[in-house]
């Protein structure tokens, strides 16, 4: 198990080729990321976006695809106890779980995880199916956030969260970059830009760094309105 | 360990109706259309064995995200598998046990 909050890690993933059918979603793809960051991926719906994050994770067998952590290659690399998390667009904890039981199962002190959003609190002892999306939502983000791993994949985490709560999650993701790389991808540019060091946008299968000002990269590319 | 174990009962329980409907199944029509009553062990337990590729393909059709969670504990589907596989059987195996002990 990688000890946390004492070393920096690195994430970087490249080989990666997929293609479904004829049409080829990954191709050209180096992906870094390092402790202390918050890496965006950005990109169109049905781009690949998940498929890359799913083959980082390990989830998704693709042949010849290098993911490596402090050059030592990784596959699959969610078999690793405490080197990563993964959150999917669909919902990640099974219904019947509480949330105490969820947090329990990915060790995690769910009181700590929760402590930013206290009406979270009362919703311990409840089974996850019976939580709004929202809330559904932010609570997976929260344990696999708080959990001890060195990096986390988010993919859409602010999706049906309340905007009021989005900052609130948007400041915690800030505060957790000190001690893991987060990975992120998720259509709120207005949300995802600020809280990025990187970005990256993926684009007919192949993923381009763009600069530290990614807005008029994104502008000329039609991805933000002018 | 522990951890391994207590993510399988869960998963175990997710799949249970499907197993158990399939044990039963297998345990009426040994009861109905075989020859003796308890059957033999080991042909049931091979039929039983042969149930799971079903099972398999059926939950990877149904519920084909259901994997994602237990991959954040550390675990492949392939372990998941391994252990209903080994705990149903030898639930299975139990019953018939049951059953020759009562006959």
């Amino acid at each position: 198990m990688p000890k946390l909050e004492t070393e920096s890690w690195v994430l970087e993933a490249d080989g990666i080729q997929v293609q479904f059918g004829e049409r080829r979603i990954l191709s050209d793809i180096y992906l870094r990321v390092q402790t202390g960051q918050v890496v965006g991926l950005l990109g169109r719906n049905g781009c690949g976006k998940s498929t890359l994050l799913q083959t980082i994770f390990g989830g998704r067998h693709v042949a010849d695809a290098s993911v490596r952590v402090n050059r030592r290659r990784v596959v699959p690399a969610y078999r690793e106890p405490g080197l990563l998390n993964y959150l999917p667009q669909v919902p990640l904890l099974p219904p019947r779980l509480t949330v105490a039981e969820a947090a329990r199962l990915l060790r995690v002190d769910a009181r700590q995880a929760l402590a930013a959003f206290p009406e979270l609190l009362t919703q311990l002892a409840r089974p996850v199916g019976e939580l709004s999306g929202g809330t559904a939502r932010l609570v997976q983000v929260l344990l696999l956030l708080h959990a001890h791993t060195c990096f986390s994949l988010f993919d859409e985490p602010f999706t049906g969260v309340m905007p009021v709560h989005i900052e609130q999650l948007a400041d915690l993701i800030r505060q957790t970059k000190a001690r893991k790389g987060i990975l992120l991808t998720d259509h709120r540019y207005a949300e995802v830009l600020p809280l990025c060091d990187v970005v990256y946008l993926l684009h007919g299968g192949r993923l381009e760094q763009l600069p530290p000002n990614p807005v008029p990269a994104l502008r000329d590319r039609g991805y933000l309105a002018e | 360990m522990v951890l391994y174990l207590k993510a399988l009962a869960l998963f175990y329980r997710s799949v249970l109706p499907f197993t158990l409907l399939l044990s039963g199944l297998l345990l009426v029509a040994a009861r109905f259309y075989g020859g003796t009553w308890p059957p033999p062990v080991a042909p049931l337990l091979f039929q039983k064995l042969l149930t799971f590729p079903a099972v398999i393909y059926l939950q990877a059709q149904f519920r084909p995200h259901q994997y994602w969670f237990y991959r954040n504990l550390h675990l492949s589907p392939r372990q998941l598998w391994g252990g209903v596989i080994a705990a149903d059987t030898l639930l299975l195996l139990l019953v018939l046990l049951v059953a020759r002990f009562l006959s």
